[in-house]
Protein backbone atom coordinates (compact mmCIF):
# COMPACT_ATOMS: atom_id res chain seq x y z
CA UNK A 1 0.00 0.00 0.00
CA UNK A 2 1.63 3.65 -0.69
CA UNK A 3 1.65 6.08 1.31
CA UNK A 4 -0.83 8.71 1.26
CA UNK A 5 -0.28 11.61 -0.73
CA UNK A 6 0.37 15.59 0.24
CA UNK A 7 -2.80 17.51 -0.13
CA UNK A 8 -1.56 19.76 -3.22
CA UNK A 9 -1.73 23.27 -2.74
CA UNK A 10 -2.04 23.63 1.45
CA UNK A 11 0.70 23.33 3.47
CA UNK A 12 0.80 21.13 6.19
CA UNK A 13 0.30 23.04 9.93
CA UNK A 14 3.49 23.14 11.77
CA UNK A 15 4.09 20.40 14.86
CA UNK A 16 3.76 23.40 17.43
CA UNK A 17 0.52 24.10 16.40
CA UNK A 18 -1.27 20.95 16.48
CA UNK A 19 0.24 20.68 19.79
CA UNK A 20 -1.08 23.97 21.28
CA UNK A 21 -4.24 23.26 19.61
CA UNK A 22 -4.80 19.85 21.33
CA UNK A 23 -3.61 21.56 24.38
CA UNK A 24 -5.88 24.52 24.09
CA UNK A 25 -8.52 21.65 23.61
CA UNK A 26 -7.55 20.05 26.99
CA UNK A 27 -7.41 23.39 28.61
CA UNK A 28 -11.16 24.18 27.39
CA UNK A 29 -12.49 20.86 27.82
CA UNK A 30 -10.78 21.07 31.69
CA UNK A 31 -12.83 24.74 31.77
CA UNK A 32 -16.33 23.09 30.36
CA UNK A 33 -16.22 20.55 32.93
CA UNK A 34 -16.82 23.04 35.82
CA UNK A 35 -18.55 25.14 33.41
CA UNK A 36 -20.86 22.35 32.73
CA UNK A 37 -21.69 21.30 36.79
CA UNK A 38 -21.79 25.72 37.37
CA UNK A 39 -24.56 25.48 34.02
CA UNK A 40 -26.25 22.59 35.50
CA UNK A 41 -27.01 24.36 38.73
CA UNK A 42 -28.13 27.45 37.27
CA UNK A 43 -30.60 25.00 35.12
CA UNK A 44 -31.76 23.95 38.28
CA UNK A 45 -31.73 27.44 39.81
CA UNK A 46 -34.02 28.42 37.21
CA UNK A 47 -37.05 25.79 37.94
CA UNK A 48 -36.57 27.22 41.65
CA UNK A 49 -36.99 30.74 40.26
CA UNK A 50 -40.38 29.85 38.53
CA UNK A 51 -42.07 27.60 41.34
CA UNK A 52 -40.71 30.17 43.70
CA UNK A 53 -44.07 31.16 46.18
CA UNK A 54 -43.13 33.86 47.53
CA UNK A 55 -40.43 37.23 46.48
CA UNK A 56 -38.37 36.14 49.03
CA UNK A 57 -37.85 32.38 47.81
CA UNK A 58 -37.56 34.34 43.85
CA UNK A 59 -34.74 36.68 44.97
CA UNK A 60 -32.82 33.54 46.56
CA UNK A 61 -33.12 31.75 44.00
CA UNK A 62 -32.31 34.63 41.47
CA UNK A 63 -29.32 35.24 43.31
CA UNK A 64 -28.39 31.42 43.19
CA UNK A 65 -28.95 31.34 39.03
CA UNK A 66 -27.09 34.16 38.54
CA UNK A 67 -24.16 33.24 40.42
CA UNK A 68 -24.29 29.42 38.65
CA UNK A 69 -23.94 31.68 35.58
CA UNK A 70 -21.22 34.31 36.68
CA UNK A 71 -19.59 31.09 37.55
CA UNK A 72 -19.83 29.01 34.18
CA UNK A 73 -18.79 32.30 32.62
CA UNK A 74 -15.68 32.96 34.79
CA UNK A 75 -14.12 29.50 34.34
CA UNK A 76 -14.70 29.84 30.25
CA UNK A 77 -13.02 32.89 30.90
CA UNK A 78 -15.41 35.52 29.87
CA UNK A 79 -14.97 39.52 30.77
CA UNK A 80 -17.57 42.17 30.56
CA UNK A 81 -17.37 44.41 27.59
CA UNK A 82 -18.00 48.03 27.65
CA UNK A 83 -18.22 50.02 30.65
CA UNK A 84 -21.16 50.05 33.30
CA UNK A 85 -24.17 50.56 32.14
CA UNK A 86 -24.50 54.68 31.64
CA UNK A 87 -21.05 54.83 31.05
CA UNK A 88 -20.57 57.04 27.76
CA UNK A 89 -17.25 55.84 25.45
CA UNK A 90 -16.23 56.28 21.74
CA UNK A 91 -18.24 54.73 19.35
CA UNK A 92 -16.83 51.52 17.91
CA UNK A 93 -18.48 49.07 15.46
CA UNK A 94 -16.63 45.91 16.72
CA UNK A 95 -17.62 46.26 20.07
CA UNK A 96 -20.87 48.01 20.52
CA UNK A 97 -24.49 47.31 19.02
CA UNK A 98 -26.55 50.64 18.59
CA UNK A 99 -30.63 49.95 19.69
CA UNK A 100 -31.69 52.21 16.79
CA UNK A 101 -29.13 52.87 14.12
CA UNK A 102 -28.99 56.50 12.93
CA UNK A 103 -28.50 57.77 9.48
CA UNK A 104 -24.64 58.46 10.78
CA UNK A 105 -22.23 56.59 13.11
CA UNK A 106 -22.13 58.70 16.55
CA UNK A 107 -19.14 59.68 17.87
CA UNK A 108 -20.11 58.77 21.42
CA UNK A 109 -22.35 56.26 23.11
CA UNK A 110 -24.15 55.11 26.27
CA UNK A 111 -23.98 52.03 27.19
CA UNK A 112 -27.21 50.46 27.86
CA UNK A 113 -26.35 46.47 28.73
CA UNK A 114 -22.49 45.12 28.79
CA UNK A 115 -21.44 42.86 26.39
CA UNK A 116 -19.34 39.70 27.03
CA UNK A 117 -15.63 38.83 25.36
CA UNK A 118 -13.87 35.79 25.97
CA UNK A 119 -10.06 36.84 25.04
CA UNK A 120 -9.77 39.15 22.37
CA UNK A 121 -13.54 37.44 20.86
CA UNK A 122 -16.40 39.35 21.02
CA UNK A 123 -19.31 36.74 21.84
CA UNK A 124 -22.00 39.52 22.19
CA UNK A 125 -21.68 43.26 21.69
CA UNK A 126 -22.55 45.69 24.18
CA UNK A 127 -25.80 47.28 23.37
CA UNK A 128 -25.55 51.16 22.99
CA UNK A 129 -27.46 53.78 21.74
CA UNK A 130 -26.14 57.04 20.54
CA UNK A 131 -25.28 59.86 22.43
CA UNK A 132 -26.82 63.24 20.66
CA UNK A 133 -24.56 66.28 20.10
CA UNK A 134 -26.20 69.01 21.82
CA UNK A 135 -26.69 71.90 19.27
CA UNK A 136 -24.16 74.91 19.30
CA UNK A 137 -25.77 77.89 21.47
CA UNK B 1 14.06 18.53 21.70
CA UNK B 2 15.31 20.08 25.34
CA UNK B 3 12.52 20.35 27.91
CA UNK B 4 12.21 21.90 31.47
CA UNK B 5 9.93 20.63 33.28
CA UNK B 6 8.52 21.83 37.11
CA UNK B 7 6.33 20.47 39.73
CA UNK B 8 4.45 22.69 42.32
CA UNK B 9 3.01 20.94 44.74
CA UNK B 10 0.63 22.85 46.69
CA UNK B 11 -1.03 22.15 50.08
CA UNK B 12 -4.36 21.17 48.32
CA UNK B 13 -2.92 20.52 44.84
CA UNK B 14 0.07 19.33 42.98
CA UNK B 15 0.90 20.78 39.82
CA UNK B 16 3.66 20.22 36.47
CA UNK B 17 3.91 22.61 33.39
CA UNK B 18 6.90 21.95 30.96
CA UNK B 19 8.92 24.71 28.30
CA UNK B 20 11.25 24.34 25.96
CA UNK B 21 14.74 24.97 27.64
CA UNK B 22 15.57 27.84 26.00
CA UNK B 23 12.25 29.52 26.34
CA UNK B 24 13.83 32.43 28.08
CA UNK B 25 15.74 33.48 25.20
CA UNK B 26 12.82 32.54 22.37
CA UNK B 27 9.66 33.13 23.91
CA UNK B 28 7.13 31.30 22.43
CA UNK B 29 3.63 31.26 25.01
CA UNK B 30 2.49 28.06 22.39
CA UNK B 31 4.66 26.24 23.51
CA UNK B 32 3.87 25.94 26.99
CA UNK B 33 2.49 23.01 28.44
CA UNK B 34 0.84 22.47 31.92
CA UNK B 35 0.16 18.55 32.28
CA UNK B 36 -2.72 17.18 32.53
CA UNK B 37 -2.14 15.04 35.96
CA UNK B 38 -5.75 14.13 37.50
CA UNK B 39 -7.68 11.34 35.38
CA UNK B 40 -9.94 10.71 38.43
CA UNK B 41 -12.88 12.51 36.79
CA UNK B 42 -14.05 14.86 38.76
CA UNK B 43 -11.82 18.76 39.08
CA UNK B 44 -10.01 20.29 36.50
CA UNK B 45 -7.36 17.94 34.87
CA UNK B 46 -4.77 20.03 35.67
CA UNK B 47 -4.97 20.39 39.46
CA UNK B 48 -3.46 16.73 41.55
CA UNK B 49 -5.20 17.22 44.96
CA UNK B 50 -2.44 16.44 47.33
CA UNK B 51 -3.85 13.75 49.62
CA UNK B 52 -3.19 10.12 51.02
CA UNK B 53 -5.67 8.06 52.72
CA UNK B 54 -4.89 4.96 54.46
CA UNK B 55 -7.81 2.67 53.77
CA UNK B 56 -8.36 -0.60 55.82
CA UNK B 57 -6.32 -2.75 53.12
CA UNK B 58 -5.43 0.15 50.77
CA UNK B 59 -4.03 3.15 50.10
CA UNK B 60 -5.73 5.49 47.88
CA UNK B 61 -4.10 8.73 46.11
CA UNK B 62 -5.92 11.71 45.08
CA UNK B 63 -9.42 12.85 44.56
CA UNK B 64 -10.34 9.30 45.30
CA UNK B 65 -8.20 9.99 48.84
CA UNK B 66 -10.44 12.69 49.58
CA UNK B 67 -13.91 11.01 48.29
CA UNK B 68 -12.70 8.28 51.13
CA UNK B 69 -12.01 10.90 53.55
CA UNK B 70 -15.27 12.11 53.25
CA UNK B 71 -17.38 9.49 52.44
CA UNK B 72 -18.57 8.97 56.56
CA UNK B 73 -18.57 12.55 58.32
CA UNK B 74 -19.25 10.95 61.72
CA UNK B 75 -15.59 9.14 61.36
CA UNK B 76 -12.44 10.98 62.87
CA UNK B 77 -10.30 9.42 60.05
CA UNK B 78 -8.58 11.95 57.90
CA UNK B 79 -6.47 11.91 54.79
CA UNK B 80 -3.10 13.78 54.80
CA UNK B 81 -2.66 16.80 53.05
CA UNK B 82 -0.25 19.09 54.66
CA UNK B 83 3.06 17.56 52.51
CA UNK B 84 3.72 21.51 51.39
CA UNK B 85 3.84 23.26 54.80
CA UNK B 86 6.10 19.53 56.03
CA UNK B 87 8.13 19.74 53.29
CA UNK B 88 8.79 23.52 53.48
CA UNK B 89 9.61 23.36 57.57
CA UNK B 90 13.32 24.32 58.36
CA UNK B 91 13.97 20.98 59.98
CA UNK B 92 13.16 18.51 57.15
CA UNK B 93 14.99 15.93 58.52
CA UNK B 94 13.44 15.53 61.70
CA UNK B 95 9.83 16.48 60.49
CA UNK B 96 10.38 13.16 57.87
CA UNK B 97 11.27 10.86 60.60
CA UNK B 98 7.93 12.43 62.91
CA UNK B 99 5.26 9.83 63.30
CA UNK B 100 2.05 9.60 61.63
CA UNK B 101 -1.78 10.58 63.57
CA UNK B 102 -3.84 7.59 64.55
CA UNK B 103 -6.85 9.47 62.36
CA UNK B 104 -4.32 9.28 59.89
CA UNK B 105 -3.02 5.89 60.42
CA UNK B 106 -4.60 3.75 62.59
CA UNK B 107 -2.57 0.75 61.61
CA UNK B 108 0.72 2.34 62.95
CA UNK B 109 2.10 1.26 59.84
CA UNK B 110 3.76 4.15 58.28
CA UNK B 111 5.88 7.29 58.70
CA UNK B 112 5.58 10.90 58.00
CA UNK B 113 8.30 9.99 55.02
CA UNK B 114 6.49 6.91 54.45
CA UNK B 115 2.97 8.65 53.36
CA UNK B 116 5.33 11.31 51.46
CA UNK B 117 6.99 9.18 49.50
CA UNK B 118 4.11 7.22 48.50
CA UNK B 119 1.96 10.35 47.41
CA UNK B 120 5.36 11.62 45.23
CA UNK B 121 5.37 7.81 43.73
CA UNK B 122 1.52 8.49 42.77
CA UNK B 123 2.46 12.29 41.72
CA UNK B 124 5.35 11.33 39.47
CA UNK B 125 3.35 8.31 37.92
CA UNK B 126 0.87 11.06 36.92
CA UNK B 127 3.54 13.29 35.82
CA UNK B 128 5.22 9.90 33.71
CA UNK B 129 1.50 9.48 32.09
CA UNK B 130 1.32 13.00 31.44
CA UNK B 131 4.41 13.25 29.75
CA UNK B 132 3.79 10.02 27.76
CA UNK B 133 0.36 11.30 26.08
CA UNK B 134 2.26 14.26 25.10
CA UNK B 135 4.22 13.76 21.66
CA UNK B 136 6.64 15.93 21.51
CA UNK B 137 7.12 15.27 25.32
CA UNK B 138 7.49 12.26 25.31
CA UNK B 139 10.42 11.86 22.31
CA UNK B 140 12.23 15.50 24.30
CA UNK B 141 15.07 15.66 26.93
CA UNK B 142 13.36 16.55 29.88
CA UNK B 143 15.18 18.19 32.89
CA UNK B 144 13.64 18.09 36.40
CA UNK B 145 12.93 21.33 38.94
CA UNK B 146 10.29 21.24 41.61
CA UNK B 147 9.38 24.97 42.94
CA UNK B 148 8.99 25.56 46.91
CA UNK B 149 9.25 28.60 49.13
CA UNK B 150 12.61 30.01 49.96
CA UNK B 151 14.27 28.14 52.90
CA UNK B 152 15.16 30.91 55.83
CA UNK B 153 18.32 28.48 57.52
CA UNK B 154 21.52 27.39 56.17
CA UNK B 155 19.58 23.77 55.99
CA UNK B 156 18.27 25.37 52.69
CA UNK B 157 20.76 23.18 50.85
CA UNK B 158 20.28 20.31 53.28
CA UNK B 159 16.42 19.65 52.73
CA UNK B 160 17.08 20.49 48.67
CA UNK B 161 19.29 17.46 49.30
CA UNK B 162 16.42 15.33 51.21
CA UNK B 163 13.91 16.48 48.64
CA UNK B 164 15.79 15.30 45.46
CA UNK B 165 16.13 11.70 47.60
CA UNK B 166 12.76 11.48 48.30
CA UNK B 167 12.22 12.10 44.78
CA UNK B 168 14.47 9.31 43.78
CA UNK B 169 12.66 6.69 46.11
CA UNK B 170 9.68 8.04 44.78
CA UNK B 171 10.92 7.09 41.10
CA UNK B 172 11.84 3.51 42.51
CA UNK B 173 8.78 3.11 44.06
CA UNK B 174 6.34 3.99 40.80
CA UNK B 175 8.76 1.24 39.10
CA UNK B 176 7.67 -0.92 41.61
CA UNK B 177 3.92 -0.13 41.40
CA UNK B 178 3.74 -0.07 37.77
CA UNK B 179 0.45 1.50 36.40
CA UNK B 180 -1.35 -0.07 39.69
CA UNK B 181 -0.36 3.28 41.97
CA UNK B 182 -2.83 5.37 39.46
CA UNK B 183 -5.76 2.99 39.64
CA UNK B 184 -8.95 4.52 42.01
CA UNK B 185 -8.55 1.96 44.55
CA UNK B 186 -4.91 2.48 44.75
CA UNK B 187 -1.91 0.25 45.98
CA UNK B 188 -2.48 -3.01 48.71
CA UNK B 189 -1.52 -1.54 52.21
CA UNK B 190 1.22 -4.44 53.18
CA UNK B 191 2.24 -3.89 49.24
CA UNK B 192 3.29 -0.43 49.88
CA UNK B 193 5.14 -1.27 52.82
CA UNK B 194 6.73 -3.83 51.06
CA UNK B 195 7.78 -1.33 48.26
CA UNK B 196 9.38 1.37 50.58
CA UNK B 197 11.14 -1.34 52.62
CA UNK B 198 12.16 -2.37 48.74
CA UNK B 199 13.34 1.09 47.68
CA UNK B 200 15.13 2.56 50.64
CA UNK B 201 17.83 4.58 49.44
CA UNK B 202 17.42 4.72 45.48
CA UNK B 203 19.42 7.30 43.87
CA UNK B 204 18.72 10.86 43.92
CA UNK B 205 17.83 12.57 40.58
CA UNK B 206 19.45 15.50 39.34
CA UNK B 207 16.66 17.99 40.06
CA UNK B 208 16.98 21.65 40.03
CA UNK B 209 14.77 23.96 42.98
CA UNK B 210 13.57 27.07 41.80
CA UNK B 211 11.83 29.32 44.67
CA UNK B 212 8.18 30.44 44.25
CA UNK B 213 8.95 33.94 44.60
CA UNK B 214 11.82 33.34 41.83
CA UNK B 215 8.96 31.07 39.14
CA UNK B 216 6.64 34.46 39.82
CA UNK B 217 9.22 36.50 38.68
CA UNK B 218 9.77 34.65 35.47
CA UNK B 219 6.45 33.95 34.16
CA UNK B 220 5.32 37.58 35.09
CA UNK B 221 8.71 38.90 33.03
CA UNK B 222 9.36 36.45 29.90
CA UNK B 223 8.78 38.13 27.00
CA UNK B 224 8.63 41.62 28.39
CA UNK B 225 11.24 44.77 27.13
CA UNK B 226 10.42 46.17 30.29
CA UNK B 227 10.83 43.10 33.00
CA UNK B 228 11.41 43.99 36.60
CA UNK B 229 14.40 44.45 38.74
CA UNK B 230 13.02 44.81 41.61
CA UNK B 231 9.85 42.89 42.28
CA UNK B 232 7.79 42.00 45.60
CA UNK B 233 5.68 38.49 45.26
CA UNK B 234 2.39 38.57 47.69
CA UNK B 235 1.86 34.49 47.22
CA UNK B 236 -1.38 33.30 49.17
CA UNK B 237 -1.66 29.87 48.63
CA UNK B 238 -3.85 27.22 51.02
CA UNK B 239 -1.20 26.56 53.64
CA UNK B 240 0.63 29.70 53.77
CA UNK B 241 1.01 33.27 52.74
CA UNK B 242 4.55 34.32 51.63
CA UNK B 243 6.08 37.80 51.20
CA UNK B 244 9.45 37.47 49.15
CA UNK B 245 11.63 40.63 47.11
CA UNK B 246 13.79 39.99 44.42
CA UNK B 247 16.73 42.26 42.81
CA UNK B 248 18.27 41.96 39.81
CA UNK B 249 21.70 40.95 40.66
CA UNK B 250 24.48 39.99 37.65
CA UNK B 251 22.10 38.55 35.39
CA UNK B 252 19.83 36.71 37.31
CA UNK B 253 17.81 37.16 40.72
CA UNK B 254 18.48 37.44 44.18
CA UNK B 255 16.17 37.38 46.97
CA UNK B 256 16.41 39.78 49.51
CA UNK B 257 16.35 37.61 52.70
CA UNK B 258 15.14 40.18 55.53
CA UNK B 259 12.01 40.68 53.39
CA UNK B 260 10.94 37.07 53.54
CA UNK B 261 8.34 36.37 55.72
CA UNK B 262 5.74 33.24 55.81
CA UNK B 263 2.17 33.80 57.37
CA UNK B 264 0.54 30.45 58.55
CA UNK B 265 -2.70 31.83 57.81
CA UNK B 266 -3.79 31.61 54.38
CA UNK B 267 -6.85 29.93 51.81
CA UNK B 268 -7.60 27.54 54.38
CA UNK B 269 -7.71 30.06 57.01
CA UNK B 270 -10.18 32.38 55.08
CA UNK B 271 -12.13 29.01 54.32
CA UNK B 272 -12.79 28.32 58.01
CA UNK B 273 -13.65 31.84 58.49
CA UNK B 274 -16.12 31.57 56.03
CA UNK B 275 -17.52 28.67 56.63
CA UNK B 276 -17.76 29.63 60.10
CA UNK B 277 -20.06 32.94 59.07
CA UNK B 278 -22.01 30.65 56.95
CA UNK B 279 -22.96 28.55 59.63
CA UNK B 280 -23.53 31.24 61.78
CA UNK B 281 -26.22 32.96 58.82
CA UNK B 282 -27.83 29.61 58.65
CA UNK B 283 -28.36 29.43 62.66
CA UNK B 284 -30.50 26.49 62.93
CA UNK B 285 -27.91 23.66 62.82
CA UNK B 286 -27.21 22.92 66.57
CA UNK B 287 -25.85 19.46 67.14
CA UNK B 288 -22.31 18.18 66.26
CA UNK B 289 -23.51 15.92 63.03
CA UNK B 290 -26.00 18.70 61.71
CA UNK B 291 -22.54 21.60 61.85
CA UNK B 292 -20.15 18.57 60.25
CA UNK B 293 -22.57 17.93 57.66
CA UNK B 294 -22.66 21.61 56.60
CA UNK B 295 -19.32 22.05 56.91
CA UNK B 296 -18.25 18.94 54.82
CA UNK B 297 -21.05 20.33 51.99
CA UNK B 298 -19.44 23.54 52.07
CA UNK B 299 -15.68 23.13 51.88
CA UNK B 300 -16.45 20.29 49.51
CA UNK B 301 -17.54 23.68 47.01
CA UNK B 302 -15.48 26.01 49.02
CA UNK B 303 -13.19 26.93 45.97
CA UNK B 304 -16.29 27.71 43.87
CA UNK B 305 -17.90 29.42 46.81
CA UNK B 306 -14.87 31.40 47.78
CA UNK B 307 -14.35 32.24 44.20
CA UNK B 308 -17.90 33.98 43.89
CA UNK B 309 -17.12 35.49 46.89
CA UNK B 310 -14.39 37.45 46.06
CA UNK B 311 -15.52 38.13 42.49
CA UNK B 312 -18.84 39.82 43.19
CA UNK B 313 -19.12 40.89 47.33
CA UNK B 314 -21.54 38.06 47.82
CA UNK B 315 -22.04 34.51 47.86
CA UNK B 316 -24.78 31.91 48.93
CA UNK B 317 -25.45 28.22 48.52
CA UNK B 318 -28.41 25.69 49.04
CA UNK B 319 -28.60 23.63 52.54
CA UNK B 320 -31.55 21.83 54.44
CA UNK B 321 -33.92 24.09 52.32
CA UNK B 322 -32.44 27.06 53.50
CA UNK B 323 -30.45 29.39 51.32
CA UNK B 324 -26.90 30.40 53.43
CA UNK B 325 -25.57 33.83 52.29
CA UNK B 326 -22.18 35.18 53.03
CA UNK B 327 -21.36 38.75 52.42
CA UNK B 328 -17.27 39.23 51.67
CA UNK B 329 -18.10 42.77 53.97
CA UNK B 330 -18.80 40.00 56.79
CA UNK B 331 -15.79 37.85 56.12
CA UNK B 332 -13.75 41.75 56.18
CA UNK B 333 -15.47 42.59 59.66
CA UNK B 334 -14.30 39.11 61.04
CA UNK B 335 -11.85 39.35 64.35
CA UNK B 336 -9.34 36.84 63.09
CA UNK B 337 -9.58 37.96 59.29
CA UNK B 338 -8.74 41.33 60.76
CA UNK B 339 -5.50 40.21 62.96
CA UNK B 340 -4.63 38.36 59.56
CA UNK B 341 -5.04 41.49 57.41
CA UNK B 342 -3.03 43.40 59.64
CA UNK B 343 -0.03 41.10 59.94
CA UNK B 344 -0.09 40.25 55.94
CA UNK B 345 0.14 45.02 55.93
CA UNK B 346 2.51 45.04 57.95
CA UNK B 347 4.97 42.33 56.36
CA UNK B 348 4.42 43.54 52.90
CA UNK B 349 5.14 47.29 54.52
CA UNK B 350 8.38 45.74 56.25
CA UNK B 351 9.28 43.97 52.29
CA UNK B 352 8.57 47.40 50.51
CA UNK B 353 11.03 48.94 52.83
CA UNK B 354 13.59 46.70 52.30
CA UNK B 355 12.95 46.70 48.58
CA UNK B 356 13.11 50.21 48.40
CA UNK B 357 16.29 50.25 49.81
CA UNK B 358 17.75 48.09 47.30
CA UNK B 359 16.26 49.69 44.85
CA UNK B 360 17.39 53.52 45.18
CA UNK B 361 20.93 51.68 45.71
CA UNK B 362 20.46 50.10 42.23
CA UNK B 363 19.74 54.12 41.25
CA UNK B 364 16.27 52.72 40.50
CA UNK B 365 13.09 54.58 40.97
CA UNK B 366 10.39 52.08 40.60
CA UNK B 367 9.46 48.54 41.86
CA UNK B 368 6.84 45.62 40.80
CA UNK B 369 3.93 44.15 42.99
CA UNK B 370 2.65 40.66 41.88
CA UNK B 371 -0.38 38.61 43.57
CA UNK B 372 0.11 35.00 42.74
CA UNK B 373 -1.84 31.48 44.31
CA UNK B 374 -4.86 30.69 45.04
CA UNK B 375 -5.72 33.67 46.51
CA UNK B 376 -4.10 36.19 43.99
CA UNK B 377 -8.08 37.16 43.22
CA UNK B 378 -9.05 38.01 46.57
CA UNK B 379 -9.93 41.70 46.79
CA UNK B 380 -7.92 42.09 49.79
CA UNK B 381 -4.69 40.80 48.32
CA UNK B 382 -5.29 43.33 44.93
CA UNK B 383 -5.52 46.13 47.23
CA UNK B 384 -2.30 45.05 48.56
CA UNK B 385 -0.69 45.53 45.67
CA UNK B 386 -2.50 47.96 43.67
CA UNK B 387 -1.81 50.45 46.78
CA UNK B 388 1.48 52.95 47.16
CA UNK B 389 2.50 51.49 50.77
CA UNK B 390 3.55 54.55 53.32
CA UNK B 391 7.18 52.39 53.31
CA UNK B 392 7.76 52.79 49.56
CA UNK B 393 8.22 56.45 49.80
CA UNK B 394 9.23 58.33 46.73
CA UNK B 395 9.49 54.61 45.25
CA UNK B 396 6.48 53.80 42.76
CA UNK B 397 5.19 50.29 43.17
CA UNK B 398 3.72 49.08 40.01
CA UNK B 399 1.09 46.26 40.16
CA UNK B 400 1.42 43.73 37.94
CA UNK B 401 -1.41 41.36 36.61
CA UNK B 402 -1.88 38.03 38.40
CA UNK B 403 -2.25 36.67 34.57
CA UNK B 404 0.35 37.73 32.29
CA UNK B 405 -0.37 39.24 28.74
CA UNK B 406 1.09 36.24 27.12
CA UNK B 407 -1.14 34.24 28.97
CA UNK B 408 -4.29 35.36 26.58
CA UNK B 409 -2.14 34.41 23.59
CA UNK B 410 -4.38 33.50 20.62
CA UNK B 411 -3.01 30.28 20.38
CA UNK B 412 -4.88 29.32 23.64
CA UNK B 413 -7.96 30.20 22.62
CA UNK B 414 -8.70 31.90 25.67
CA UNK B 415 -8.61 28.44 27.83
CA UNK B 416 -5.30 29.30 29.78
CA UNK B 417 -6.08 32.54 31.39
CA UNK B 418 -8.87 31.43 33.55
CA UNK B 419 -6.47 28.57 35.07
CA UNK B 420 -3.34 30.82 34.79
CA UNK B 421 -3.36 31.30 38.73
CA UNK B 422 -3.29 28.34 39.77
CA UNK B 423 -1.11 27.07 37.13
CA UNK B 424 1.68 29.90 37.41
CA UNK B 425 4.27 28.73 39.80
CA UNK B 426 4.84 25.96 37.55
CA UNK B 427 4.92 27.45 34.83
CA UNK B 428 7.13 29.71 35.89
CA UNK B 429 9.31 27.01 37.34
CA UNK B 430 9.49 25.53 33.63
CA UNK B 431 9.91 29.08 31.98
CA UNK B 432 13.08 30.19 34.22
CA UNK B 433 16.51 30.27 32.99
CA UNK B 434 19.19 28.43 34.76
CA UNK B 435 20.69 31.37 35.97
CA UNK B 436 17.41 31.59 38.30
CA UNK B 437 17.38 28.33 40.01
CA UNK B 438 18.05 28.00 43.57
CA UNK B 439 20.76 24.71 43.74
CA UNK B 440 20.83 21.74 41.47
CA UNK B 441 21.21 18.32 42.32
CA UNK B 442 22.24 19.31 46.34
CA UNK B 443 24.42 21.65 45.08
CA UNK B 444 23.13 25.50 46.20
CA UNK B 445 23.62 27.88 43.12
CA UNK B 446 23.79 31.16 45.11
Amino acid sequence: MSAPKKPKGKRAAPKGAAQAVSLSSALGEAAWAEADRALAQAMSEFEEVEAAATHVRRAEALMLLRQALARAARVRGFSRLGGEPGAVEPYDQTRHDLVSAPAIAPAEVTIVSQGVARGAEVLVKARVKAVRKRPAS
Amino acid sequence: MSWTLCVDFGTAFSKAAAAPRDAWARFDPARVRPLMLNHQGEGSAFLLDSAVFVDDTRILFGRAALARAGADPASKRAALRSFKTLLSVGDLERALSSGVPASIDPHRMFSMRDLILLYLSYLTACIARAVAADGELSKGDLALRYAAPAWRSSEGVGAHANITRLFGEAAALRLQFGADVLAPEGVDIQRARAALDATRGAGAPDMGLIFEATAAAAYSSIGLENAASHLIVVDMGAGTTDIAALAASGGSLAEIAEARVTLKQAGDFIDGIIANIALESHGKLKTAAQQAEFWRVMMADMRGFKETLFATGRAGFRFDKRVVKVALKDVERDKDFRLFAGALTSAYERGIAALRERALADGRREVHAIAVGGGAAAPFIQALVRRQPKSAGKVKVIARPATPAWAHAPAFNGNLAPVFPQLAIAIGGALAPESMIAARGGVSQA
